[in-house]
């Protein structure tokens, strides 16, 4: 098997391994996707994801069998550039864009990217919510500069879609190491209330009844409403709410809920949707840390590509989903992280238990990035 | 003689309860969170699905939902813990009012004792 690099089983966590595969360069097959089912294979949007990693990277060599159960991938280099992207709306294009974020360091030309689809679902982290919490981590891995921005210009919620958002990113050569071991204390909420398709005012419903519950905590609170109209509004109604919570130090928490698509399942009240949001926003801000759930798994990449320095994160319970990606970084990059779980004090009233995570950097160096 | 036997014997007693202890105090300190993630994950074979023959020409698979591992889940980053404490609870509400500028400070940070710092 040596000669095709890793192997692994089954369709889940897909974009880890085809991620992973691209930066450390090593070939992975994956066989048995789907083979126990009625509807053997890959789906739209795994193909459609595919085609999308096949736009960013030069020479990549994919191979599908017959029935699409067995992929075989062997990485070419990462090109960026000017990319556009019909994301296939099964998913959102936060599902895209959560393996684009990984990626965009290292390319050989800075990346624009427009990707087209679902902007808000239920399902994946939604591009409002990335923009306002994987662009500041990432800047604190030393990510930065002009034209790092994530720009909602259509808004298409699911299942028709029909949104528009724009990502670019300037190539970066090293990343930093970081040590982001305390978040501080949190100062301020912010937020965005959006709406489409639907009538403008369900935005302020759902503001008011998030703003009653967690203005028990805090009196800086603010939320935007971001209603999009015409052609801009996408194939479908819906709306939502995201709430970022933001510390002293300069860490975000995040939060979200979108209605249910319709014609998939009972719809939802404004009013219920922002108190329960504003629930989950607390139960984000139990567990704690200085990166929030949903971006777990790209501080643990960043801090393994990350100069051979110590680098040190807090973070909250690990989800199964980061579980399997520190496998795969493993698996990928030969890094195994210490792990220890630190308990608040007895008259601490800061939630759960916390996580910190520590490992020496791999040294990445991005050699795709052309020298000046 | 029989004193010296009751001696070499007296370790053995509740040796039971102290087992139990010990199990008790090991489950109690930190979960070895490195262990659980790195240790071999317990893959499930083939014959996990169930199959049976049909007139001997056909296989019957039945796919097990119960899996330890699931293979074939949903690729999402969103995490979801089934037991979401109850936000309505004034105790649940008071176990995170620390995290906010508006809770109680360090000794260290706190206004009160920084201004009287600089007083001094």
């Amino acid at each position: 098997m040596a000669s095709h690099g890793l192997a692994y089983d089954g369709c889940n966590f897909f974009r880890q391994r085809l991620v992973l595969s691209t930066l450390s360069g090593k070939r992975v097959r994956i066989k048995n996707i789907r083979s126990r089912d009625d509807n053997p294979g890959l789906r739209d949007f795994e193909a459609s994801f595919i085609r999308l990693l096949d736009k960013v990277t030069n020479g990549s060599r994919i191979e599908i069998n017959q029935t699409g159960t067995v992929l075989f991938y062997q990485p070419g280099l990462l090109q960026g550039g000017f990319v556009e992207h019909d994301c296939n709306p099964q998913r959102s294009i936060g599902y895209y864009l959560e393996a684009l974020l990984m990626l965009a360091p290292f390319m050989k030309t800075s990346l624009k990217a427009t990707l087209r689809g679902v902007t808000n679902d239920p399902a994946d982290p939604t591009v409002d919510l990335l923009k306002s919490t994987a662009l500041p981590l990432m800047k604190k891995f030393g990510i930065d500069g002009d034209g790092f921005d994530l720009k909602v210009l259509k808004r298409g919620m699911a299942p028709g879609g029909g949104g528009e958002v724009v990502f670019t990113c300037p190539v970066h050569r090293t990343i930093r190491p970081v040590q982001l071991t305390d978040p501080g204390k949190i100062k301020r909420i912010r937020g965005v209330a959006y709406s489409a398709r639907v009538s403008p005012q369900m935005a302020n419903r759902i503001v008011e009844s998030a703003r009653g519950i967690l203005n028990q905590f805090l009196p800086d609170i603010y939320i935007y409403t971001d209603h999009m109209k015409g052609v801009n509004s996408g194939r479908s109604p819906g709306f939502g709410l995201m709430l970022v919570a933001e510390t002293l130090n300069g860490c975000f928490l995040s939060a979200e809920m979108s209605s249910t698509p319709q014609g998939q399942g009972d719809p939802v009240l404004p009013e219920d949707l922002g108190r329960n949001c504003a629930k989950l926003l607390l139960e984000e801000v139990y567990r704690g840390g200085c990166v929030d759930s949903s971006n777990q798994s790209l501080a643990l990449l960043l801090m393994t590509l990350g100069q051979p320095d110590v680098s040190k994160v807090l973070l909250g319970p690990l989800s199964s989903y980061t579980i399997e990606f520190l496998r795969h970084i493993r698996d990928f990059f030969q890094i195994m992280f210490k792990i220890e779980v630190q308990k608040p004090s007895e008259d601490e009233r800061k939630g759960g238990d916390k996580v910190l995570m520590t490992c020496v950097g791999v040294g990445y160096t991005n050699i795709n990035k052309t020298l000046k | 003689c029989e004193e010296g036997e009751q001696g070499a014997l007296r370790w053995k007693e509740g040796l039971k309860q102290k087992a139990s202890e010990a199990f008790l105090r090991q489950q109690e300190a930190a979960p070895n969170l490195r262990k659980l993630v790195y240790s071999s994950v317990v893959e499930v074979g083939d014959s996990d699905g169930e199959e049976e023959e049909l007139g001997g020409l056909f296989r019957v698979i039945r796919p097990q939902k119960s899996k330890r591992f699931q293979a074939d889940a949903l690729d999402c980053s969103r995490f979801n813990p089934d037991p979401c404490h109850n936000w309505d609870e004034e105790e649940v509400l008071n176990s995170i009012r620390d995290c906010f500028v508006t809770g109680k400070w360090d000794k260290s940070q706190d206004a009160a004792t920084l201004l009287k710092e600089d007083e001094e």
